[in-house]
Order: C-alpha cells, then sequence, then structure tokens
C-alpha cells in the first residue's frame, strides 16, 4: 500500500534535525530538500517544516519542458533527472508550494523525492525516521486521508484550482485547542 | 521487539539500510542524557566514519534523533580533531610525542605533590564519559594520586536533583520509572525544563500521553515549545518554584485532592507541610510568582484530580541556590497525591549529559565512592579498600565541589588534570576562572578538540571520539547500555582510560591499574558497586546487549533490573517511607535592584550542547544558531529602544556581554534569557552568580540580576 508523509504542525518544534537527516540519504549529494519555516516569529516559537507536497497532478513535472520531473509508480514526483534537467526553473515557478529550487551552480533542479532510495527498499523518508517529535510521519495514504487521527487538509484551493496533495498536513486545534495551541500568546506577565 | 522491558517504547519495525562497502556500527548518541540508539556507517576498509543511519529498534528512539544526534558523527573526521600531544613552549602549544608529555605530566605531579602535598593535585572531570572512565578517573585520584581534590561537571548539572531525590525517596535515580510510562500518565507536569529542546526524543512519550488524553502543565518562565502546547502553563518568575509548588499543595490540600491513605502509610512529614504551605494561598503566590491565580487552581486541580501522572523537572528547577528545596517540592507533589510506583506514575529530572547518571555513581563526585557510597562512611570506605586491594587510610576523605576547587587553583590546589570538561565556559564568573587556571603551576588537559580551557593548558593530551569509545553510559532511566566504538585511534590519539592507566604505572601505581580493555574495567566496577545504591553487580556486557540495556539496580546475575522502583511502596529509608518536607519561599541569592532591575535566566537551544566546543564545530549546528542572542519582550524592548537584531550590552556585577537582541513574545517582561554554549567574549557566565546551593554545591546559574544599555546597532551583523 502506497506510503505518503503526514506532517501533523503542531509538533514540531523547529530543531530541522528533518532538514540535516535530509543530506544522509544516499542521492542527495549532502543537499537538504526540506525545509523549516518560523510561523509567526517573534510572537511564537511555533515552526512548520515543508517538503514536497507530492500532488497527484504535480505542476512542476507538467510544466517541464523536457519532462525531467519522473513521476514513481507509488506517484512520488522525483527530483529532476540530472541528465535531463537543463535549470529552467519553470518547475520553481509552476510549484504552487515554492519546492523546487534551482542549484544555480550546477544548474540542476532539486527538490523532496521522499528519499526514493529508501521509500523504494521500505523504508521511511529521512526526515520522517529522525524527526525526533514525531512530527512527519510515513503512514498508509488511504488510512491517513479517510480516518486521520485529526483534522487534516490535503486539497487546496489556489484561486479556483484545486490541487490534491499526496502529503497530508494535521492541522492545530486552535478551536476546541485540544492541545491548548495558543498561537502568540507569550507569556502573562 | 526483544525483552519485555522494552514493549511500550517508541522502537519502529524497520530494518537499517546497509550500503555496498559499509558496515553499521550500533551505538549511541554521545550528547544528551536520553543517549539515543543510532548506527554509524563506516568504511570497512578503511575505518573512516561516513554517515548515519537510524537504529530503528532501540527502545528508547525508534531511530529517532534531534540535529544534533543526526551530525554527531561529522565529528569523528572533523580536521579540528586533535592528532598529536601539545606542550605549552614559550607561551605557545607546539606539538610533542606521548613520551615528552607523559615524562613531563608524571615529573610535575610529583614535583607539585612531593612540594605541597597529595591533595595539591586536583582532577576535574566529566560525565559525558563512558561509566568506566568516570569509574577509573575516581580510583586513579584517590589511589593513583592519593588526591581527595576529584569532582566533576555533574555539579553543575544534576546536584540538586540529586540531593533533593536522596532527601525525599532516599535515592537517586533521574527517573523513578522507564520512561515508557510517561505514556500512560492522566497529568503530565513539566518545571523548569525546555523538554522540547533539550531532550527532543522526549516528545513521543509526552505526545502519546497527550493522545491518551493526558493534560499538560508546563512551568517556566518562557513559553517554549513544551509550554506552547501546555493545557497550562504557569509562566513563573525565575526562582520562585518553592512558592508555586507550595500554592499547588495548598490548592490541593484545600480542596482534599489528597490521597490520605498514601500519606499515613508511606510518608512522614504531611502534617508540616499542610501547616505550612497554609499561608501560600494561590493570591499569596500569584503575588511571589507573576502567575495568574487561575492558572494555579487549574493547574492544581488537574494535577490532584488525575489517578497518574509525573512530575519532570531540569536545570530550571535545580540551578538556584534553593534548587534541592524546589526538587524536592516537586517531589512532594506526587508524594501527597500518591501517584508512585505505578506505571504512569512518578517522577524525573531530565538528565543534561550524556552519562550524568552514570557519571555520578561511581565515585568521581568527592563526596563518593563507587555505587553511590559515602566517602565518610567507614563500612563503604572499608569494602572500596577492599576491591582496591589498598589499605581503608589509603582512601583520601571527601574534597572541593567543582567550583570550589577552581576557586582553589593556584592556592590550595596546583596542578589540574581536566578531562572532558570545558569549565571556562560553563562555570559561573567565567572570567576570573581563566584567571585561577593561569594562576596553576601545572595544567594538564585530556580532549579531542582544543577547547577554550584547553587552549590554556601547559600540557594536551589527544583523546579519541565518542564513536571510538567502547564501554557502557547510563541514561535518563537508569539505563545502563552499550556503547560500541570503531576500533581505531586516528593520528597519534589514544584511549583516555589507557593514558590514565599508563600516568598510574608511570607514577609507580600500576598495580592497580592493570586493565586490559573497558569491560574489565567495568567489571570491576560491578564489584566495587555491590551492595550500594546504584547496584550494577548482575551487569554483564552480554546482558546490556541481549536486553538493549539493563536497569539498575541489577544486584545479582539472575536479575534483570529494575525498570519501575516502589512499586511494593518501599521507599529507600529504614522505615520505608518517603518523606514529604517543607520549604519557605526564600527566591534568588541575587535579588533584581535599582542599577540592576532585570532578571537574567540561562539555557539551551536544540541545536548545541553544554559548552559548544562540539557542536559550534558542526557546520549544519553552527550554520542554525551562529550566536547567542538575548530574549526580550516586546514592552520591555520597547522601555529601552531596542529593536529586533540591534546590539545590546548585558551586565551584572561581575562582568557584561554584547549581544544582539531577539525580540520576542515568549519571555516574561522582567527577565531576559540568554543561550550558554558559547565562549569568550560571547560566554554569558562572565555574568552569572557563583552562589552555591549549600547542599548540592550547584551554582546559581538560572538567575541573576542584570541591566540593559542599548548599543549603536552595528551594520551587516545579525543576530542568530
Ligand atoms: S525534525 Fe521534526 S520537529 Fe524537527 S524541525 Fe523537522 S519536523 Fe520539526
Ligand atoms: S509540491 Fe511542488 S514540487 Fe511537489 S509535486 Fe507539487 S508542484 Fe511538484
Ligand atoms: S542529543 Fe539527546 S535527544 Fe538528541 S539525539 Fe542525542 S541523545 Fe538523542
Amino acid at each position: 500500500m502506497a506510503k505518503v508523509l503526514y506532517i501533523d504542525y503542531e509538533r514540531c518544534i523547529g530543531c530541522k534535525a528533518c532538514v540535516i537527516g535530509c543530506e544522509e540519504c544516499s542521492g542527495h549529494d549532502h543537499l537538504s530538500r526540506m525545509f523549516v519555516d518560523e510561523l509567526n516569529p517573534g510572537e511564537t516559537v511555533a515552526t512548520s517544516p515543508t517538503p514536497c507536497m507530492h500532488c497527484v497532478t504535480p505542476a512542476c513535472a507538467e510544466s517541464c519542458p523536457v519532462q525531467a520531473i519522473a513521476i514513481a509508480d507509488d506517484g512520488t514526483v522525483l527530483s529532476a533527472s540530472l541528465e535531463k534537467c537543463i535549470g529552467c526553473k519553470n518547475c520553481t515557478y509552476a510549484c504552487p508550494f515554492g519546492i523546487p529550487r534551482v542549484d544555480d551552480v550546477k544548474k540542476v533542479m532539486y527538490k523532496c523525492d521522499m528519499c526514493y532510495d529508501r521509500t523504494s527498499k521500505g523504508r521511511p523518508p529521512m526526515c520522517a525516521s529522525v524527526c525526533p517529535t514525531d512530527t512527519i510521519r510515513f503512514v498508509d495514504e488511504h488510512e491517513i486521508k479517510s480516518e486521520p487521527p485529526k483534522e487534516v487538509q490535503f486539497k487546496w484551493d489556489f484561486g479556483g484550482t484545486v490541487i490534491e496533495t499526496r502529503t497530508v498536513i494535521g492541522l492545530p486545534d486552535t478551536e476546541t485547542n485540544r492541545y491548548g495551541y495558543r498561537e502568540g500568546d507569550g507569556v502573562q506577565s | 521487539m526483544g525483552h519485555a522491558q522494552n514493549k511500550d517504547y517508541a522502537q519502529r519495525d524497520y530494518d537499517a539500510i546497509l550500503r555496498d562497502g559499509e558496515e553499521l556500527i550500533s551505538t549511541h548518541c554521545c550528547f544528551c542524557g536520553m543517549q539515543c540508539g543510532m548506527n554509524i556507517r563506516v568504511n570497512k576498509e578503511d575505518k573512516s566514519v561516513l554517515g548515519v543511519e537510524p537504529r530503528y529498534d532501540f527502545p528508547m528512539n525508534g531511530g529517532r534523533l534531534c540535529p544534533k544526534g543526526v551530525s554527531a558523527y561529522r565529528q569523528a573526521e572533523h580536521v579540528e580533531r586533535l592528532n598529536h600531544p601539545l606542550i605549552r613552549k614559550n607561551g605557545k602549544l607546539e606539538q610533542a610525542t606521548w613520551d615528552e608529555a607523559m615524562d613531563l605530566i608524571v615529573s610535575k605531579i610529583q614535583e607539585i605533590q612531593g612540594k605541597y602535598g597529595k591533595d595539591a593535585f586536583g582532577i576535574y572531570s566529566g560525565s559525558s564519559m563512558t561509566n568506566e572512565k568516570c569509574y577509573l578517573m575516581g580510583k586513579f585520584a584517590r589511589i593513583g594520586l592519593g588526591t581527595k581534590n576529584i569532582d566533576y561537571n555533574g555539579r553543575y548539572c544534576m546536584s540538586s536533583a540529586s540531593v533533593g531525590f536522596n532527601q525525599s525517596i532516599g535515592i537517586d535515580r533521574g527517573s523513578t520509572n522507564p520512561w515508557s510510562d510517561i505514556k500512560f500518565a492522566d497529568v503530565l507536569l513539566i518545571a523548569g525544563s525546555n523538554t522540547a529542546e533539550c531532550h527532543p526524543l522526549s516528545m513521543p512519550y509526552i505526545w502519546g500521553a497527550r493522545d491518551r488524553g493526558a493534560k499538560l502543565i508546563v512551568v517556566d518562565p518562557r513559553q517554549t515549545k513544551t509550554a506552547l502546547v501546555a493545557d497550562v502553563h504557569l509562566d513563573i518568575r525565575p526562582g520562585t518554584d518553592v512558592a508555586i509548588a507550595n500554592g499547588l499543595l495548598h490548592v490541593m490540600i484545600e480542596e482534599d485532592l489528597v490521597d490520605h491513605d498514601f500519606i499515613q502509610k508511606h510518608t512522614t512529614g504531611f502534617e508540616e507541610l499542610k501547616e505550612l504551605v497554609k499561608k501560600y494561598t494561590p493570591a499569596h503566590v500569584s503575588e511571589i510568582t507573576g502567575v495568574a491565580v487561575d492558572k494555579i487552581i487549574t493547574a492544581a486541580r488537574l494535577f490532584g484530580q488525575a489517578k497518574n501522572g509525573f512530575t519532570m523537572f531540569a536545570r530550571g528547577v535545580e540551578q538556584h541556590a534553593t534548587g534541592t528545596d524546589s526538587v524536592s517540592n516537586y517531589v512532594n507533589l506526587c508524594l501527597v497525591t500518591g501517584k508512585m510506583g505505578r506505571k504512569g506514575s512518578g517522577v524525573a529530572t531530565f538528565t543534561g549529559q550524556g552519562n550524568g547518571q552514570g557519571g555520578r555513581e561511581h565515585g568521581q563526585k568527592t563526596d563518593q565512592l563507587p555505587g553511590f557510597r559515602k566517602i565518610t562512611d567507614p563500612k563503604a570506605r572499608e569494602y572500596i579498600a577492599g576491591v582496591w586491594g589498598v589499605d581503608e587510610s589509603e582512601i583520601p576523605g571527601p574534597g572541593l565541589s567543582a567550583f570550589e576547587m577552581l576557586q582553589a587553583l593556584g592556592k590550595e590546589i596546583k596542578g589540574l588534570l581536566l578531562i572532558c570538561s570545558n569549565p571556562i565556559v560553563s562555570s559561573p564568573t567565567v572570567g576570573d576562572v581563566g584567571e585561577y587556571l593561569k594562576s596553576l603551576d601545572f595544567f594538564v588537559c585530556m580532549d579531542f578538540f582544543l577547547s577554550e580551557s584547553a587552549e590554556q593548558a601547559d600540557v594536551v593530551l589527544p583523546s579519541t571520539v565518542w564513536v571510538e569509545d567502547n564501554g557502557t553510559m547510563t541514561n535518563v532511566e537508569g539505563r545502563v547500555l552499550r556503547v560500541k566504538g570503531i576500533d581505531r585511534t586516528p593520528g597519534e590519539t589514544k584511549r583516555d582510560w589507557k593514558v590514565i592507566c599508563e600516568i598510574a604505572e608511570r607514577l609507580g601505581r600500576g598495580q592497580y591499574f592493570q586493565f586490559n580493555s573497558p569491560e574489565d574495567i567495568f567489571n570491576e566496577l560491578r564489584v566495587a558497586s555491590k551492595g550500594g545504591t546504584a547496584d550494577y553487580y548482575g551487569i554483564t556486557y552480554e546482558k546490556l546487549d541481549k536486553m538493549q540495556g539493563v536497569f539498575w539496580p541489577c544486584p545479582t546475575e539472575e536479575s534483570e533490573g529494575l525498570p519501575r522502583l516502589f512499586e511494593d511502596l518501599k521507599f529507600n529509608f529504614p522505615d520505608g517511607k518517603a518523606r514529604i518536607l517543607a520549604f519557605e519561599h526564600k527566591g534568588p541569592n541575587e535579588k533584581t535592584s535599582k542599577d540592576y532591575p532585570i532578571i537574567l535566566s540561562t539555557g539551551r537551544v536544540v541545536f548545541h550542547y553544554l559548552s559548544g566546543n562540539q557542536t559550534r564545530r558542526i557546520e549544519a549546528l553552527r550554520n542554525f544558531c551562529p550566536d547567542p542572542y538575548v530574549e526580550i519582550h516586546p514592552n520591555l524592548a520597547k522601555k529601552y529602544n531596542i529593536e529586533h537584531g540591534e546590539f545590546v550590552k548585558v551586565s551584572s556585577p561581575r562582568g557584561s556581554i554584547e549581544l544582539a537582541a531577539k525580540v520576542t513574545k515568549i519571555t516574561r517582561e522582567d527577565m531576559v534569557f540568554v543561550p550558554y554554549h558559547w565562549g569568550k567574549s560571547l560566554a554569558i557566565n562572565h555574568l552569572t552568580n557563583p552562589a552555591l546551593e549549600p547542599k548540592s554545591k550547584i551554582p546559581e546559574f538560572k538567575v541573576c540580576a542584570v541591566k540593559l544599555e542599548k548599543i549603536a546597532s552595528r551594520a551587516g551583523e545579525k543576530h542568530g
């Protein structure tokens, strides 16, 4: 059964172990493909990791003039092939999530490929392997989409165009405050 | 998976990937007390270290690692590793041979001890070393050198927890329960611990409890990531832990949320506590701590009403002039509500240093002999003398504690051996500490990088790094585990234990140090600890492998160790009853004043470890957090007209430091926070107060009084 990334923002501590871990996957050339952002710096310590969302119909691959971005049988959107990529950055502009980067020196695109080296052998990607807080998990796609442990999002509306992603995001429960996740109220003193 | 004791842990069902031409060395992280398991990828041919591969089957972390753990292996081939012995010649450290270095060391030891007596040569040891090395240092001090002056940097770290646990429950194991028990708590009270950043691998357990519906109470002056997700965040003024615990106790007693049966059968001292906390009403406590009344009441109810629960704490509670009181007072919360001795109920302190636990058990603490024996106890002395094959009178008495020892340098102590520590960054008033070190007649240091302290030494000996180490460590739970090294000693590096044995040999004490391997040392340690509180006698290397670590006490060969203490509710006192102790709030040693109106607190960031000697050299970690900074609340920043990123001079009565401002709402308005992992002009310990806790001798790192002055912003410089 195909497995995907499930990311529970609430748990992220911004430690970037995922970023350093990503470098450890063979085939990543010691170049990380994971990003971690501060959600509201100065207000809170909340952070979130951003890997590729592995879109069901990936704009990056569709926009690539030389078809360098392959989609694996399990749906993983791979990094551009070294041989084919011409470094044109079309993918960077096309991706609504801003994921593909281009190495300006080597003139080649690189992005999260879910550690295909590992996942194709049945092991979790490095980010999901090392993440110390279980923020990033490697789970069954069908299960996480049909019976999520909390409210999740995997459909995104970009001005009327709905994009379904294989990466699933667990949303902070600010309403019932089940985990007390209060954005930015700081300390009281 | 594996042994039954590991059933509820976080391991995962995957195999590690093995790549062509490589072998995997399964070992443990060298940093914090979680002691996460990992595989090191090693080139089969030349034994070079290539990378890290998750070790999914180790129960504690199941392959997960924090950024320090992921990048730790990068030290192994680091260009700055020390490769040769160094001797100071004409003021400069120059390459030397081992013979030259050893000759010099031995002649200096003899000269100093001949002139000033045995105790004039001291050892300042560390707690990030294997149990074998820690044990060896204690033995080497007492019968190799014959000095009473040995202490270790764990004095700065866990000593208040140690005293607190001993006086309340009679045993100093950092956790009464296996870590997997955390998942079964209904309430978790975490105090003075930025768990998410300092012990990230505890988070799966905390989330495990949360997923089951457990409530989380966090006591911390800052809204750390741990506090951000808490049900109640008690945002206390630093140094008011005794008061907040008294407030919680007050409400629980008042609302009858205590366990009378447990109190009556298994504790003493409740009546005194009840009497004392009467005046600690929520309103009064709110005044002292700055925490809103309703939050105090809510927290007390959440804790009191829950069936099972933990109180857990760390340096934020311990590094105070009243650290031991605070520890015992947090233990009181569990004692009065009967949360002890069950799955999901107990107390724990987060171990800061890799082997903070084992390091304090086997006799490198100045007041202790192996197995947690008191050095002043005649029976203990006699037993250890027997193990060591010496006369009881040959074992010296207690000497000076870590910071006292530094203060005595150049005075009672003329020569110093420093191993595995960097006191010139980690001590309070580091400016003075630099002067103390300079006043030594002779200073020898063993390390694998040239730390700020090593830079001042007369002789520096190059050690192996942790991936080359073989031995055991004891983690945050009290689980003794096996560290397996790569069999190599690059350049002219040597293993610490061999160096120590060789010095002993040259001093004519070699007969007591006939060890051929760490396992030899461990086997002697087992006997030395036999019958002591931390009894390792039944633990063997074989058992450690088979069970993925063994919990102490493990007194016999048949025993499999004791993951959960006090299931029989017999505490470690002759009457079997735990001690409920009552404490008045005294507050920090240094109070704020007109001249120094703001509280300074210090702590860690997730990217660095202790003095930063190791992590600052790992590029990835350094890039994520290159410099220290001062966290200032927006309202406080406004008062001083400080903008985010601007430089600020922070001064205490002892010194000052210039730092970039990080303006953030996560910290209180009456305080500032600075991380402590940098040396020289960036060491925040220039400012901290050297006041010592009277019982544990821990310095009051967590509170001192400072003032802020804005300085002209420097163009082009960014804050970290
Ligand atoms: S490793 Fe996990 S917790 Fe750390 S930054 Fe990445 S997602 Fe967040
Ligand atoms: S998120 Fe971006 S990079 Fe990933 S598949 Fe979608 S379009 Fe491509
Ligand atoms: S520093 Fe601590 S939490 Fe991080 S990997 Fe090492 S042992 Fe685990």
